[in-house]
């Protein structure tokens, strides 16, 4: 037979301390296949992946730096905003303040006039009934003073020639 | 079984011719185990970095990573930036001596417990430590170094050198070896003791359990933490803390 197949025939076995040179040669060259596959299987995709996490990490503190860049331009365009809103606002409430006090002393004195004006039409209201009362008290009084006095003396008197008598004392009646 | 025979590998096949001083190839356990170790890390690389994510990453991958930084940490840690190329290497010596010492656990030869194997990895790394030394001295200080400090000291200085590798590869195939001894020790023993145990029952029944070694469940588990597991892991880690320091070592001078 050629070969010492395996399980069939009693199996030789090797002294246990031997110089087995093939073995030797076998096993050197197994060690340094064996470095290749660890360093192709294990080591290369974990350095890739973690190459490919460092520069991931590294883009997103790029990134993170930009944002805040972004962020604080932002916000001092916000403030900037934000100061002029409130200068407008101010404005706008001292326009409106101003305008209010225009407008209520305007009412004021429209008012006022108003009741000046009210009070001024009352007095010549007041001023021209009274005309009126003295007028006809005039008309009245001169023809009861005829009646008296005709009474009186007994005889006619002219109304004509006794007018001016006549106006003349109520004349008087009314400055008094 | 009251007989317990401690031999080397199996010889599963032979090529019948005989090469000048090398020999006859054999494929023998040892080689046929460590086929097996190095497919059984390979198919775990395979299986650790596949699905890799650089985000929200898992459990397996979170191991996977770890175990390179470990590898890292450990050789730049010993060696220095500079050897960061031995990496691989370092880690290759490491997880085949440790798979090839924990492989006897499921009851196969262990590639370890056979001296060519250790005497191949110290081969190697005595000529990466004489490599460096060369390297760090030039050739004529590497020979120079040998006469120091005195000519006469040149025969124990290379010794001394030789010393390194032989003590590497005994050290390692010691520990297994022992507990490959250990353990076919420990297995016959108690074999013998629960046969002669159930003996004592009377009759057929005694007869027929006392076939059965029924100490050999369990109790040789306890020693096995130790000369398996213990001696398994601490013999990888020494080699490779050596090779690391060696070389490291060769390179400054």
């Amino acid at each position: 037979m050629l070969f010492n197949i395996p399980f069939l025939a009693e199996t030789a076995t090797q002294d246990l301390v031997s110089v087995a040179p093939w073995t030797f040669i076998a096993q050197i060259c197994n060690l340094f296949i064996q470095m290749l596959l660890i360093k192709k299987f294990l080591f290369k995709p974990i350095r890739e992946m973690l190459a490919k996490r460092q520069e991931l990490a590294d883009e997103k503190i790029r990134k993170a730096e930009a944002d805040q860049v972004a962020a604080e331009e932002l916000k001092s365009s916000y403030e900037k905003n934000m100061q002029q809103a409130k200068d407008k606002a101010g404005e706008i409430l001292a326009t409106a303040q101003k305008n209010a006090a225009t407008q209520s002393d305007e009412i004021i004195r429209a008012a006022n006039e108003q009741a000046i004006a009210m009070k001024s039409k009352a007095e010549a209201d007041i001023a021209q009934e009274r005309r009126k009362a003295v007028n006809e008290l005039k008309g009245e009084i001169g023809s009861m003073a005829m009646e008296i006095a005709g009474k009186v003396i007994e005889r006619e008197i002219s109304e004509k020639d006794h007018a001016k008598l006549i106006d003349e004392f109520i004349e008087n009646v009314g400055k008094a | 079984m009251d007989k317990l025979s401690i031999t080397g590998p199996k010889i599963r096949f032979e090529i019948p011719y005989d090469f000048p001083l090398l020999g006859r190839i054999r494929i023998t356990d040892t080689l046929i185990i460590s086929w097996v170790v190095m497919l059984i890390i390979t198919l775990l690389c395979i299986w650790l970095t596949r699905g890799l994510k650089v985000e929200k990453i898992s459990k397996k991958q979170a191991f996977a990573e770890m175990l390179v930084e470990m590898a890292d940490k450990f050789v730049i840690g010993n060696m220095g930036e500079k050897f960061a190329y031995m990496v691989p290497f370092v880690a290759a010596l490491f997880a085949t001596s440790l798979v090839s010492n924990l492989i006897s656990l499921f009851g196969v030869w262990s590639p370890t417990a056979d001296l060519n194997t250790e005497a191949a990895w110290a081969i190697v790394v005595f000529i990466m430590i004489t490599r460096q030394k060369i390297k760090a001295n030039g050739l004529g200080g590497y020979l120079k170094g040998f006469t120091e400090p005195i000519v006469i000291m040149t025969p124990f200085n290379m010794l001394s050198e030789l010393s390194t590798p032989i003590s590497m590869a005994g050290r390692h195939f010691g520990n297994i070896l022992s507990g490959v001894v250990i353990n076919g020790l420990m297995y016959t023993a108690l074999a013998v003791a629960s046969s002669k145990l159930l003996g004592l029952l009377p009759g057929a029944v005694g007869a027929l359990l006392s076939q059965i070694p029924i100490l050999d469940v369990g109790i040789p588990a306890i020693l096995s933490v130790y000369f398996d597991w213990f001696t398994g892991v601490m013999q990888a880690f020494i080699f490779c803390m050596l090779t690391t320091m060696y070389i490291a070592n060769a390179a400054e001078a």
